[in-house]
């Protein structure tokens, strides 16, 4: 990893937490999807049941990892209460006014009026990310955590009618309420819920190319999927979507500073 | 099946608790299980009769024909078993309404509509309403006119005294076809016995005050089995109206017949074919029929086990379920033969449409993206 000033300053972006999450999430996206897909338009290159199975053992590892293995990676980011991690949250997954800023850059920027804004901004002197996730990357990531809530609930009916949980009718209830917005698409329950899985589907679909296509199809961010799948450290000092405010001389190797450890900060 | 007739066929119906009765007619059949205990039935009630009246409003009769299609027994053996007296049916008995300047005439011998009246004075009976009933014009509902009566205020009339009311069909129970959206349904405004569609608040009973509890067997038309088994349950008592909450879904159907786990799709004949991802886009193939905006995925019934004609076919075979028991039917399950799922949900477009479009700009605006970022601009 090369920085412009030949002075690098590299910066754990993704904790080994954070990777496998990413990976499971992956992994257990795309099998959903293709699976899903295989179900409604009854592709041929796979059983009914296989793809049936191997949706339903997707399910739990993409649960998992967005009710409990997001939460737990995002309150380990920081030190402090419960204030600090929330604080922590708003500012790294929360699209706030200096995204729409950098935004209206970027969209700018597509429209050939100026240059392409730094989305990822690390706090040298705080020694860790102010904010480090493109601003249309954040406003996806909330739209998905709904998504997956609505999707879930959805797919509890689809698997079972009459899916209970510790004697709670959980699937009646949900189809009761899927009864109140159904007819409004002229539909019944079920149908409402069937094709509301599926519009979801889809916008796992569409996220998947505005994550990879849009995000992410640039030799310059290539350094991310080296940090998510694999290094987990970015160049901070390298000027690709990234700057360094507060900056000071002194960096040491080794350093660590608050949740985000400058796992490796050197002059060259 | 054959373990479990000889279980039964040894045990006391008369002894049976509700729930075991209920799981016997649900997986025997009319047929089987009138023959199996028609010994016990018949002694039983020897002394005991039941009335039915039986109402027609709007409607097609088609009911009315489904049950005269039942077999061994047909509709006259499963009477005379349960010891039934169809005290009035209007397409089935021989008299008739006669009407003398503008006056009832004769007596009920001949006269069906001063019989109807008898009847309704005597109490002690199941109502069976075939057929929606109009509340039009204007609440009035002359729409429908029987002599000089609105059959609205035959039907309350009927209600007030009856043991039991069963509304039988797809428009006695939403209002069915007659129902369905069209230039003319507000002015019409038909009504089921206890909904109107889907609303519970616009049913006949509720517009008009009374209160008696309803069983819904929907269906255009229902199977003759859900009629009769249904019938003969109130009438052995296997049934109480204290039952009903626990025995019918929120549409006031019986569960043990409308199951709200299950739906035609799963014992559906073709459904090896859509196991196999293998689906028919025109008429006459032999495949999976969903892509032909097949119902049965969401259709609550037990046809494909049940089987009709005879139980040797189900309406899958021949082609597309329409879900005709659901409620709010035909409306629910318009256009019949379009998927649910590419049902217009937005300015007319199906979520397929909706997302190769938003996609499709997605891909487009990466491909730019990536292009102009590799350029560096």
């Amino acid at each position: 990893m090369k920085s412009q000033a030949g002075n690098p300053l590299v910066v754990e972006r993704y904790t080994p937490l954070d990777r496998l999450v990413h990976m499971v999430h992956a992994a257990a996206m795309l099998t959903l999807i293709i699976t899903g897909l295989k179900i409604y338009f009854g592709w041929s290159f796979m059983s009914f049941h296989t793809a049936r199975g191997l949706h339903m053992f997707a399910v739990p590892f993409l649960l998992v990892v967005n009710w409990f293995l997001i939460p737990v990676s995002i309150a380990l980011a920081t030190e402090g209460g419960i204030k600090d991690k929330f604080l922590h949250f708003a500012n790294h997954y929360v699209f706030g006014p200096s995204d729409a800023a950098r935004m209206g850059g970027i969209i700018g920027n597509f429209f050939g009026k100026g240059k392409y804004p730094a989305f990822s901004v690390y706090d040298e002197s705080a020694g860790h990310y102010k904010t480090k996730l493109h601003p249309l990357m954040k406003i996806l990531i909330i739209i998905e955590g709904l998504a997956i809530v609505l999707i879930a609930i959805s797919g509890i009916v689809l698997y079972s009618l009459d899916w209970s949980f510790l004697g709670l009718p959980i699937a009646s209830w949900i189809l009761t309420v899927g009864g109140m917005i159904a007819p409004a698409f002229g539909m019944s329950s079920l149908e409402f819920l069937r094709t509301f899985h599926l519009l979801l589907t889809y916008w796992f679909v569409f996220e998947l190319v505005v994550h990879v296509g849009i995000l992410e199809l640039d030799p310059k961010v290539w350094k991310y999927y080296k940090a998510i799948f694999w290094s987990g450290k970015e160049d901070v000092s390298d000027g690709n979507y990234s700057e360094v405010i507060n900056n000071h001389s002194d960096n040491l190797p080794e350093k660590s500073h608050g949740s985000e450890k400058v796992v490796k900060a050197r002059k060259s | 099946m054959k373990n479990l007739v000889k279980i039964l066929d040894s045990v006391d119906i008369l002894k049976m608790d509700r729930r075991t009765f209920m799981k016997g007619v649900g997986l025997l059949g009319a047929s089987t299980f009138l023959s199996t205990y028609s010994t016990q039935i018949v002694s039983a009630l020897e002394f005991a009769e039941t009335k039915i009246i039986w109402l027609h409003g709007a409607e097609s009769t088609g009911c009315s024909e489904s049950l005269l299609n039942a077999s061994n027994p047909d509709v006259a053996q499963a009477l005379n078993k349960l010891n039934v007296n169809l005290a009035y049916h209007e397409t089935l008995l021989a008299q008739q309404g006669i009407w003398v300047d503008g006056k009832l005439a004769n007596t009920a011998d001949l006269n069906s509509e001063i019989l109807l009246e008898d009847l309704i004075k005597q109490g002690n009976y199941i109502l069976v309403v075939e057929g929606s009933i109009p509340m039009g014009p204007a609440g009035s509902g002359r729409y429908l006119v029987i002599g000089e009566k609105p059959f609205k205020d035959t039907v309350a009339e009927a209600a007030k005294n009856a043991t039991a009311v069963v509304a039988v069909g797809a428009c006695a129970c939403w209002g069915g076809i007659t129902n369905a959206n069209s230039d003319i349904v507000n002015d019409t405004d038909y009504r089921g016995i206890a909904f109107a569609k889907t609303d519970p608040k616009k049913g006949l009973f509720t517009e008009l005050g009374i209160d008696k509890p309803v069983i819904n067997i929907p269906g255009c038309p229902p199977h003759p089995d859900w009629i009769l088994l249904t019938l003969g349950a109130l009438i052995l008592g296997k049934v109480t109206l204290n039952d009903l909450p626990s025995i019918l879904d929120e549409y006031k159907r019986p569960m043990l017949f409308f199951p709200p786990d299950h739906v035609v799709h799963d014992n559906c004949p073709r459904r090896g074919y859509y196991d196999k991802g293998l689906f028919d886009e025109g008429a006459g193939g032999p495949n999976c029929l969903w892509k032909m905006g097949c119902k049965a995925p969401y259709a609550h019934g037990d046809c494909a086990m049940r089987k009709w004609n005879g139980s040797v076919s189900v309406c899958t075979q021949a082609g597309p379920c329409i879900a005709c028991v659901e409620p709010g039917f035909p409306d629910s399950s318009r256009p019949l033969y379009v998927e649910a799922e590419d049902k217009g949900v937005l300015l007319g477009a199906d979520v397929g449409t909706i997302a190769k479009v938003t996609v499709g700009v997605a891909a487009v605006a990466a491909g730019v993206h990536a292009v102009r970022r590799m350029k560096g601009e």
